[in-house]
C-alpha cells in the first residue's frame, strides 16, 4: 500500500471521470431501446462506481473501497447472469428486444 | 471553477445528443468533434488549474498523464457503446471501457481489482453479452437492423437529465471554496502492513523472495520492488475482504448461486415453447 | 277430534302442494301429482262434511293452529272460525275443487308441467279455504293474496306463450288495485275496533248506525277489493284475459270459487256494510251495472270461454246486487248454484277445446251434436241453468234475487232498487241468449268445423285410437277428428250437471238457513220485508218467461236462419264493433291509467338516471380525470420510470448541495 494518499485535487479527477462513466451509461440506459444495450448500460454505470470506488480507496488509504469493487463485480455477474436470461426469455415471447415491446402489466 | 464545468457538461450533452442514433441525417461526425473539443479542453483546462502542487501529490507525473490517457479512452469508448448501432460494437467498445477502466485502477495502485475487472468483465460477463447478442440478432446491413437498434427513445431528454446529473455531481466533486475541499480521514486509513503481518499473518514465510529465484541479480531487482516486510494489493485486499467483510462474502457467494439457478430456470428450453401471445388487432 | 280434523281442511292440500311439488323434480313421480292433489281435496271436502253437522249445532266454532302474530295490541293467531257459511263456502270450494282436480286429471294428461299444475291447484285449495275459515282479517288477507298468487300462477301455467304471461300480470296487477284498498280496509277496522278478529268486530259492528269517518269509509275500502277479486266495475278487466289458463283453472278458479270471494266476503262483513247507509247500495248498483255491461259484451264475442269468462262476470254481479240489496241469502245462493253450472260450462268448453284442438272460435265450429253427444247434453243442461230457465239451479237463486231486490225497492218506496231489479231482468234475457247463441252455434246447424293449432299433448292415449299417418281429414288438413272424451273427464261433469239441474230445488232452503244462522244474516229488513208485499210467484214467471224468450230468439238467430243474425249484425255494425271491443274499456285504461303511468315511469326513470346517476358520475369522473391527467406518466415505459428516477435523484442531489 502506498503511503501517500491522493490529494484532493487529483481525486476530483477520478470522480469525474466515475461521474461521466456513470452519466453516460444512465443515458444509455434511458435512451436505447435494445434490451440487450439497456443492461450493458447498466454495467457501464458499475464502472463508473469501480473507479469512484477504488478512488475513494486509494484517498483514504483504506482497502474497504477494493472489497466493494469485488462485491460490485459480484453482482454484475449475477445481475448479468439473470438479466440475460430474462433478456432470451422475452426475446422468445415476442421476438423482439425492444423495451417498448413490454409496457403493459399484463402480458 | 464549476461555472467551466458547466459549460463543459452542457457542450457534452449537445455532443453526445448529435452522436445519439436517430431518423434521417445524424451529425454524428459533428457530435464527435464537439465532443472531442470539450473533452480536450476540459483535460487542458484541469491539467493547467487544477493539480495540487508536486510535493503534495499522491499519484506522479507520469501515473496523472495515464489517468488523463485511460479517462479520455473510457469516455470516448462509453460514448461509442451508447451510439453505435450495432449491439455487437457496442458491447466490443464496452470492453474498451472496461479496459480502460483498469489501466485506471491500475494508476489508483490497484492492480488485484485491475485484473479480476479484465477477467470477470471483459472475460466472462462480456462473452455472454455477445453469445445473447448473437442469438437475438440477426447480422447484416445496418439499414436492415431492427428499428429499436437505429433510433433512440427520447435522446433529448434523457441527454438532459444526465448532464443535469453530471453538472450536479462535479460541482460536488469540485469545490469552488478551499475549506470545502475533501480530507482524507486518518480514522478510516487501514492498518499497516507490518501490522497485520505482526498481528494475524506470523507464520507468513518472510524468506519468499529467495525461493522466487536463485540469481542474485534478479534477487536485487526484486528486492528493490517488494520489501519483504510488505503486503501486495491482493494480499491486502483478500485480508480486508476475509477480515472485515465475512458476512458479505458469505451473501455473496448465496446471491451467486440464487442467480445461478434462477438463470437456469429463466432460460430453461421447454420442449413446446408457447406461441407468441396475439398482439390485439 | 273434531277440531283436530277440522284443522286438517287446509293443510291437506298444502301437503299436497308440497309433495306435487316434490314429484315436479323427479320425472317418474310425475303421474302422481294428480292423484295426490285429488286425494287431498276430496280428504278436505270429506271432513267438511264430517264436521259440518258440528258446526252447524255450534259445538265447533273456533279452531286455533298455533299462534301467528304477537305485537303489542295486535294479537293475530293461525286461527279458523266455523260458522255454517264457512261450511257452505267449504262444500263449494273443496266439492268443486275435487270434480275439478279429477276432470282436469284426464284434461291435462300428458303436458309437460301435469306436475306443477296439480301443485299449482292443491295450493289454491289451501289458499282459498284458508281465506274462507279465516278466523281473523289478516289470515283472511293471507288467503286472499294466496288466491291471487295461485291464480297468477295458473293463468300463467303455459309461461312460454306472452299472451298467458301478459295475462297473468294483468291479473296480477289489477287485483292489486283492489288488494290496496282491502289492507286500508283492514287498517282502518283495526284503528277503529282495535282488532282484526272477525267475530269480535262484527260484533262491535252489528246493530248502530255509526257517524265515525272510520266507519263510513271502512265499507267502500273492502268494497273495492271484492271488486277486485270478483271483477266488478272497474276492475273486471282481467278475468276476460285470465281465460289464457287451463281451462280446469278458468271453471275452478275463475269461475266458481275464488272470483266469489269478493261476495263471501261482503257476506261475511256484511254488519260492517250496514253501518253505511250508501255503502250496500253502491255494491248493488256496480252489481247490477257490471251485470248489464258484460251481458252486452258477451252478445258478440266470439271466443267460447271468453263469453262465459264475461257471463261469470255478469253473474258476480248478480250476486253482489243480491248481498247489496240485503238479500246475503239470495247472493250466496246463486254463489252456489253458479259453481255448479258454470264450472260445468267450463269444462265443456273444454271438451269441445280438447276435441278441436284447441279451437276456442266460435265461428269455426258448428253441428258439433253428432260428434260429442254426451258433451252437447251436459253443455245444454249448464246452458239450462246459466239462461235461467225454469226449475233449473240459476232460476231459483236468480228469482230470489231480483225479487229481493224488486221487493226492496217497491216497499222502501226506493226506485233505485226498483230500477236496478228490472236491469236485472233485461240482463236475464240477455244471458238466455248469448248462452244459448253459444251453444246452437257450436252444436246444431251444419257440420262443418276447423282443428286448432295446439296438440295437446295427449298423444292419443286418451283418444283410445292411433292415427295412421296418412289419416288426414279430407276438407281439413288437421290430424285430429272430434271426438267425445273419456268418462274420467265426462264423469265429474255428470255430477256437475246433477248440480245445476237440481241444486236450485234442493238446496234451497238449505242455504236459506245455512246463511240465516250466520253473520251474513241481515238484520234490518227483517220486519219490513215480512210487512210488505210479496212479488216471489210474479217474479218467477216473469224471468222464466224471459229465459224462454231469450231462448227462442237465440234458436231463431242463430240454428234455424243464421242468415238473419248476420243481417241483423250487418244492420247495427257500429253496435256490433263497440261491443266486440269490449266498450273499448281495455284501450280506455291502457290511455287513461297505463301510459301516463309509463309515462311518468320514463320520466323518473329519466330524471333518475341524468341527475341522480349524474351526480353519481360526476363524483366518479372527478378521480377519474386526475387519473387520466397523469396517467401518461404511467405508460408502461420502462425507460420513462428510469427518466423520472434520475430526474429525482438530481434534483435531490441538487437540494442536498445547496443546502449544505
Amino acid at each position: 500500500m502506498p503511503d501517500t494518499p491522493l490529494h484532493s485535487l487529483e481525486l476530483s479527477h477520478f470522480l469525474l471521470t466515475g461521474a461521466v462513466l456513470f452519466v453516460i451509461g444512465m443515458i444509455g440506459f434511458l435512451s436505447r431501446r435494445n434490451l440487450i444495450i439497456i443492461f450493458l448500460c447498466t454495467e457501464m454505470m458499475f464502472q463508473g462506481v469501480v473507479v469512484t470506488l477504488a478512488a475513494f480507496s486509494r484517498f483514504h488509504l483504506n482497502d474497504t473501497g477494493q472489497t466493494f469493487v469485488i462485491f460490485v463485480l459480484t453482482i454484475a455477474a449475477a445481475e448479468a447472469a439473470l438479466a440475460l436470461g430474462l433478456v432470451v426469455l422475452l426475446f422468445r415471447r415476442r421476438h423482439t428486444l425492444d423495451a417498448q415491446a413490454w409496457s403493459e402489466l399484463r402480458g | 471553477m464549476p461555472y467551466f464545468l458547466y459549460i463543459a457538461s452542457v457542450l457534452g450533452a449537445v455532443a453526445v445528443w448529435m452522436m445519439m442514433p436517430r431518423h434521417g441525417y445524424s451529425p454524428r461526425k459533428l457530435g464527435a468533434v464537439v465532443g472531442a473539443m470539450t473533452l480536450g479542453a476540459m483535460w487542458l483546462y484541469l491539467a493547467r488549474h487544477h493539480l495540487p502542487p508536486s510535493d503534495e501529490a499522491g499519484l506522479s507525473q507520469p501515473a496523472m498523464a495515464y489517468s488523463y490517457v485511460f479517462s479520455a479512452l473510457a469516455i470516448g469508448a462509453a460514448i461509442r457503446v451508447i451510439t453505435h448501432q450495432k449491439p455487437v460494437y457496442a458491447a466490443l467498445w464496452f470492453v474498451m471501457v472496461v479496459l480502460s477502466t483498469a489501466g485506471l485502477l491500475l494508476v489508483l495502485n490497484a492492480e488485484f481489482m485491475a485484473a479480476a475487472l479484465v477477467i470477470i468483465y471483459g472475460g466472462a460477463i462480456l462473452v455472454t453479452y455477445v453469445f445473447v447478442i448473437m442469438l437475438a440478432s440477426q447480422a447484416g446491413d445496418p439499414a436492415d437492423a431492427p428499428e429499436y437498434d437505429r433510433v433512440a427513445r427520447e435522446p433529448a431528454a434523457a441527454v438532459a437529465v444526465g448532464f443535469l446529473l453530471l453538472a450536479v455531481l462535479l460541482s460536488a466533486a469540485f469545490p469552488t471554496e478551499p475549506h470545502q475541499l475533501l480530507r482524507p480521514n486518518p480514522e478510516a486509513r487501514g492498518p499497516s502492513d507490518a501490522f497485520i503481518i505482526e498481528q494475524y499473518l506470523t507464520d507468513r514465510p518472510a524468506q519468499r523472495l529467495e525461493e522466487l529465484t536463485d540469481d542474485p541479480q534478479q534477487l536485487r531487482q526484486l528486492a528493490a520492488i517488494e520489501s519483504p516486510g510488505a503486503l501486495d494489493n491482493a494480499e491486502r485486499v483478500g485480508f480486508d475482504l476475509f477480515h472485515n467483510h465475512p458476512l458479505g462474502l458469505e451473501l455473496a457467494g448465496v446471491i451467486l448461486l440464487v442467480s445461478l439457478v434462477g438463470a437456469v430456470v429463466i432460460a430453461r428450453v421447454r420442449t413446446e415453447p408457447p406461441q407468441p401471445p396475439e398482439v390485439s388487432p | 277430534m273434531i277440531p283436530t280434523f277440522a284443522k286438517l281442511i287446509p293443510w291437506l292440500p298444502a301437503l299436497a302442494a308440497v309433495l306435487c311439488g316434490v314429484c315436479c323434480l323427479w320425472r317418474p313421480l310425475r303421474r302422481w301429482a294428480a292423484a295426490i292433489c285429488i286425494a287431498s281435496i276430496v280428504g278436505a271436502f270429506v271432513i267438511s262434511v264430517t264436521i259440518s253437522k258440528a258446526v252447524v249445532s255450534r259445538e265447533l266454532t273456533h279452531v286455533k293452529v298455533f299462534e301467528w302474530i304477537h305485537a303489542s295490541d295486535l294479537k293475530v293467531d293461525f286461527a279458523y272460525l266455523f260458522d255454517p257459511l264457512t261450511i257452505l263456502m267449504l262444500f263449494v270450494v273443496t266439492g268443486i275443487g275435487a270434480l275439478v282436480a279429477i276432470y282436469a286429471a284426464g284434461y291435462m294428461a300428458g303436458d309437460r308441467g301435469y306436475a306443477r299444475f296439480f301443485a299449482g291447484v292443491s295450493l289454491f285449495i289451501f289458499a282459498m279455504t284458508t281465506l274462507v275459515l279465516a278466523d281473523n282479517l289478516v289470515l283472511l288477507y293471507l288467503g286472499w293474496e294466496g288466491v291471487g298468487l295461485c291464480s297468477y300462477l295458473l293463468i300463467g301455467y303455459h309461461y312460454d306463450k306472452p299472451t298467458a304471461v301478459a295475462a297473468a300480470k294483468k291479473a296480477f296487477i289489477v287485483n292489486r288495485v283492489g288488494d290496496l284498498s282491502f289492507v286500508i280496509g283492514i287498517f282502518l277496522i283495526f284503528t277503529r275496533y282495535e282488532t282484526v278478529s272477525i267475530a269480535p268486530v262484527l260484533e262491535a259492528a252489528r246493530g248502530s248506525i255509526s257517524t265515525d269517518w272510520r266507519d263510513l269509509l271502512i265499507p267502500f275500502m273492502l268494497m273495492l277489493g271484492a271488486f277486485g277479486k270478483s271483477a266488478q266495475l272497474p276492475l273486471y278487466v282481467w278475468l276476460p284475459d285470465a281465460m289464457e289458463g287451463p281451462t280446469p283453472v278458468s271453471a275452478l278458479i275463475h269461475a266458481a270459487t275464488m272470483v266469489t270471494a269478493g261476495v263471501y266476503m261482503i257476506a261475511r262483513m256484511l254488519p260492517i256494510f250496514e253501518l253505511s247507509p250508501y255503502a250496500l247500495p253502491t255494491v248493488a248498483v256496480v252489481g247490477t251495472a257490471t251485470a248489464l255491461f258484460a251481458a252486452t259484451i258477451a252478445l258478440c264475442q266470439h271466443d267460447i270461454k271468453r263469453i262465459f269468462a264475461y257471463s261469470t262476470i255478469s253473474q258476480l254481479g248478480y250476486m253482489f246486487l243480491g248481498v247489496g240489496v240485503l238479500s246475503t241469502v239470495g247472493g250466496v245462493f246463486h254463489l252456489f248454484t253458479h259453481a255448479f253450472f258454470k264450472a260445468l260450462l267450463f269444462l265443456t268448453a273444454g271438451s269441445v277445446m280438447h276435441a278441436l284442438a284447441g279451437q276456442l272460435d266460435l265461428r269455426k265450429m258448428s253441428g258439433l251434436k253428432a260428434k260429442m253427444p254426451i258433451t252437447c247434453g251436459l253443455m245444454f243442461i249448464g246452458c239450462l241453468a246459466l239462461a235461467g230457465f225454469p226449475l233449473t239451479a240459476g232460476f231459483y237463486s236468480k228469482d230470489m234475487i231480483l225479487t229481493a231486490s224488486l221487493e226492496k225497492g217497491i216497499n222502501e218506496h226506493a226506485v233505485l232498487f226498483t230500477v236496478l231489479g228490472v236491469v236485472g231482468l233485461v240482463t236475464a234475457l240477455l244471458t238466455a241468449f248469448y248462452t244459448f247463441r253459444l251453444w246452437f252455434r257450436i252444436f246444431l246447424g251444419p257440420t262443418e268445423y276447423e282443428m286448432g293449432q295446439e296438440h295437446h299433448g295427449d298423444n292419443d292415449k286418451s283418444h283410445g285410437e292411433s292415427v295412421e299417418p296418412g289419416d288426414i281429414h279430407v276438407e281439413h288438413t288437421h290430424v285430429h277428428e272430434p271426438h267425445e272424451v273419456n268418462w274420467l273427464m265426462n264423469g265429474p261433469l255428470v255430477v256437475l250437471a246433477v248440480g245445476a239441474l237440481l241444486a236450485g230445488m234442493v238446496c234451497g232452503d238449505w242455504v236459506d238457513a245455512m246463511v240465516s244462522a250466520s253473520t251474513a244474516n241481515p238484520q234490518a229488513t227483517e220486519a219490513v220485508a215480512h210487512n210488505g208485499v210479496h212479488l216471489h210467484g210474479l217474479v218467477m214467471w216473469i224471468s222464466g218467461l224471459i229465459a224462454i224468450v231469450g231462448i227462442v230468439a237465440a234458436a231463431y238467430f242463430h240454428w234455424l236462419n243464421r242468415a238473419a243474425a248476420d243481417a241483423f249484425a250487418q244492420k247495427y255494425a257500429g253496435a256490433v264493433r263497440v261491443l266486440a271491443n269490449k266498450y273499448y274499456v281495455d284501450e280506455f285504461y291502457d290511455r287513461v291509467i297505463v301510459q301516463p303511468l309509463y309515462m311518468l315511469g320514463q320520466v323518473l326513470y329519466q330524471a333518475d338516471r341524468m341527475i341522480i346517476d349524474g351526480l353519481v358520475a360526476t363524483v366518479g369522473f372527478v378521480p377519474r380525470a386526475l387519473g387520466l391527467s397523469i396517467q401518461p406518466a404511467q405508460r408502461g415505459v420502462l425507460q420513462g420510470y428510469g427518466l423520472g428516477m434520475a430526474v429525482g435523484t438530481a434534483v435531490i442531489l441538487l437540494v442536498v448541495l445547496v443546502a449544505s
